[in-house]
């Protein structure tokens, strides 16, 4: 597990090494390819708008969340919001996520498996010996010996992954570039904590478990099945659940959906401004198209907050309840908050996307403002003007900044307060069954 | 001082202890005779307080087991009939182990192993894994082991034990009890008999 987790973690470096040099490159050849573009036509400019790249967070080394399956290129276009492709995948779990090997993904999963593997027979195998009766007849209080053996596997513990932890914060301190190193600090201070947390929740419930049975085998039987049920099965289950509960549009019906909306909302405009029936009306006199392009675009605007924003809040919905059940499946909370962590989720995403849409806006605005300003007097050159680059130059060169450690710890802080609710129910379960009469 | 006080316990619909009441005071070596289920395991474990009895008291030194067992456990030495140790651990780190959980201290060395070689190891036995060292008695062992009964005796230790060896009983014990089916059947003093009147005795009672 340690060898796989430092060829996660070095995979993961490298791959952001090349990815992260090749967004700014992309970005930044757009962004010049948008203002030397010679002189056009404002309307043709933006229908073929420009890239923006989602900036690769610096932790995604260890967890890359749902950055994988979402994208992170947005084509800022005319007349429509674009988005990253956008399946619910941060649901993803099991096998889907075997191709995908993070050290995230490796703790989460594999985490508890070691600590059963290291922990099982804390109890039950000395009680099978006879130690145990040995040990308890020499005086020592079944608790004191609970957090010894407590200690002993967390430092079993920290001694096999501690190598790993400090070589994926060299790997994503060495990455950062122009990013805050205070926030990335914070920020693997809370995946630090999050995941002590989850690990040390582990290994009182596995000494637990240990104490209450009778025979080493019992106890890892046992734990396995725990294992395969909360931490390989329940996701998966909690997550269908969640579909459930707050159903989600498939991709063709709120795209569709989408359509007739703006639809709706820009034939009202066009009857109100114009008094025509359909949009792009050839009795609208060409003089006007520039109006009518910012008509346009400003009424899609409400409709694009509002149905991207109803989808974005079941995404959100689906989450958080999910969060919420991870009392059952702790490993449900540390995957959302560890993602939130990293900066790698869904909130993190759809920050980005709405700066994004705000970038498009932009340039919309800047082009439909140039187009009344240059209104066609002749009535028929309305698309032989062209414009410069003065124009191209309005549009602000599109820089993002990823929100702070802060912004994942209110979105996400449920999670970290119900891993550590696990954590003190799993102290309490293990001082329970030490206590109880031990059947000889 | 072991004492029982009108001691039950009850393990679901099988009454393991009926009422039984001894005493052993200090520099005496009571030895429990019975057959295999008479209880003498069960006693012993309530005054480990691995049991908790369903009525009347066990007491160590005079302090009732079942409110105090951690401070009556210090007072105690328990011998299981099988010791058991750690197979991953040299013989010299079981007793580290040990010593210290005892303790509540780790003990140096040098008097470890001068406790080891007391006790008659063969010298690398400190240093070697335990696996496959058996802890089973052989005659010389059980002897020294009786030695060390007596010799522990006349400091003054209160000791109780369990045995089927009516002859032991009879050479180390100062006091035998005979129990059958959860009740203390009969007590003696072993200078008041001979082995075969014990013997006899014994066998008269399982009989019954």
């Amino acid at each position: 597990m340690v060898v796989l987790m430092i060829a996660a973690i070095l995979t993961g470096w490298q791959q952001q090494r090349t990815v992260q040099a090749e967004r700014n490159a992309g970005q930044a050849l757009d962004y010049d390819a948008w203002l030397k573009q010679g002189w056009r036509h404002p309307h043709n400019a933006a229908d073929q708008g420009m890239h923006v790249f989602k900036p690769d967070p610096p932790l995604s080394v260890i967890d890359p969340g749902i950055d994988p399956f979402v994208g992170s290129t947005i084509w800022l276009r005319s007349h429509r919001q674009s988005e990253t492709k956008f399946r619910p995948a941060q649901d993803a779990t099991g096998l889907k996520r075997f191709g995908n090997l993070s050290p995230a993904w490796l703790l989460q999963v594999l985490g508890p498996l070691l600590v059963i593997i290291l922990g099982f027979s804390a109890f039950s195998g000395e009680r099978e010996q006879g130690t145990l009766r040995q040990l308890l007849s020499l005086g020592v209080s079944t608790r004191r010996l609970l957090w010894g053996k407590a200690l002993a596997l967390t430092g079993a513990l920290g001694l096999l992954l501690l190598p790993a932890a400090l070589l994926a914060s060299m790997a994503v301190l060495s990455n950062l570039g122009s990013q805050n190193v205070l926030d990335v600090a914070a920020r693997l201070a809370l995946l630090g904590s999050a995941y002590g947390l989850y690990l040390g929740g582990a290994v009182f419930f596995v000494l637990g478990v240990s104490a209450l049975c009778r025979t080493a085998r019992a106890s890892l039987f046992l734990l396995l099945a725990l294992w395969i049920a909360c931490v390989l099965i329940a996701p998966r289950a909690i997550a269908d659940f969640a579909n459930r509960a707050y159903p989600a549009p498939s991709r063709l019906a709120f795209e569709s959906g989408l359509t007739k909306d703006l639809g709706t909302a820009a034939t009202k405009v066009w009857k109100a401004n114009f008094g025509v029936s359909t949009q792009w009306d050839a009795s609208v006199p060409l003089n006007k198209w520039g109006k009518a392009l910012q008509v346009d675009d400003r009424a899609g605007y409400g409709v694009l907050d509002r149905d991207f924003g109803s989808l974005w809040d079941t995404f959100e919905r689906q989450q958080h309840l999910q969060e919420l059940v991870g009392i059952i499946a702790p490993v449900v909370s540390l995957r959302s908050f560890s993602m939130a962590a990293a900066g790698t989720d869904f909130s993190h995403h759809r920050d980005f996307s709405e700066s994004a849409e705000k970038q498009r806006r932009r340039i919309q605005e800047v082009v439909s403002d140039d187009l009344v300003k240059h209104a066609d007097p002749l009535g028929n050159q309305h698309f032989s003007y062209k414009a410069g680059p003065a124009v191209w130059a309005k549009v602000p060169r599109f820089n993002y900044r990823a929100p702070y450690a802060a912004f994942a710890l209110r979105r996400h802080g449920i999670s970290l307060a119900m891993l550590a609710i696990v954590f003190a129910i799993s102290i309490l379960f293990a001082r329970f069954a030490v206590t109880r009469r031990p059947n000889f | 001082m072991l004492e029982a006080v009108e001691v039950s316990k009850t393990f679901g619909a099988t009454q393991a202890l009926k009422g039984v009441s001894l005493c052993v005071k200090s520099g005496e070596i009571y030895c429990l005779l019975g057959a295999n289920g008479a209880g003498k395991t069960t006693l012993i474990n309530l005054f480990l307080d691995f049991h908790r009895p369903t009525s009347g008291a066990v007491r160590v030194n005079g302090r009732v087991v079942a409110s105090a067992p951690i401070e009556t456990k210090r007072d105690i030495a328990y011998i299981p009939e099988q010791v058991m140790l750690y197979g991953m651990l040299s013989g010299l780190e079981n007793l580290d182990y040990f010593a210290a959980l005892a303790t509540g201290g780790r003990q140096p060395n040098k008097h470890l192993n001068a406790l080891l070689i007391e006790a008659g190891l063969p010298a690398d036995a400190a240093r070697r894994r335990v696996s496959g060292y058996s802890s089973g008695l052989d005659p010389s062992a059980a002897n020294e082991f009786s030695a060390l009964l007596t010799r522990s005796r006349e400091r003054g230790v209160a000791i109780l034990t369990t045995t089927h060896d009516l002859f032991h009983a009879k050479q180390t014990g100062t006091r035998v009890g005979i129990m059958k089916r959860g009740s203390l059947v009969q007590e003696l003093d072993s200078a008041d008999v001979t082995h075969s009147d014990l013997e006899t005795l014994y066998l008269q009672h399982m009989r019954d």
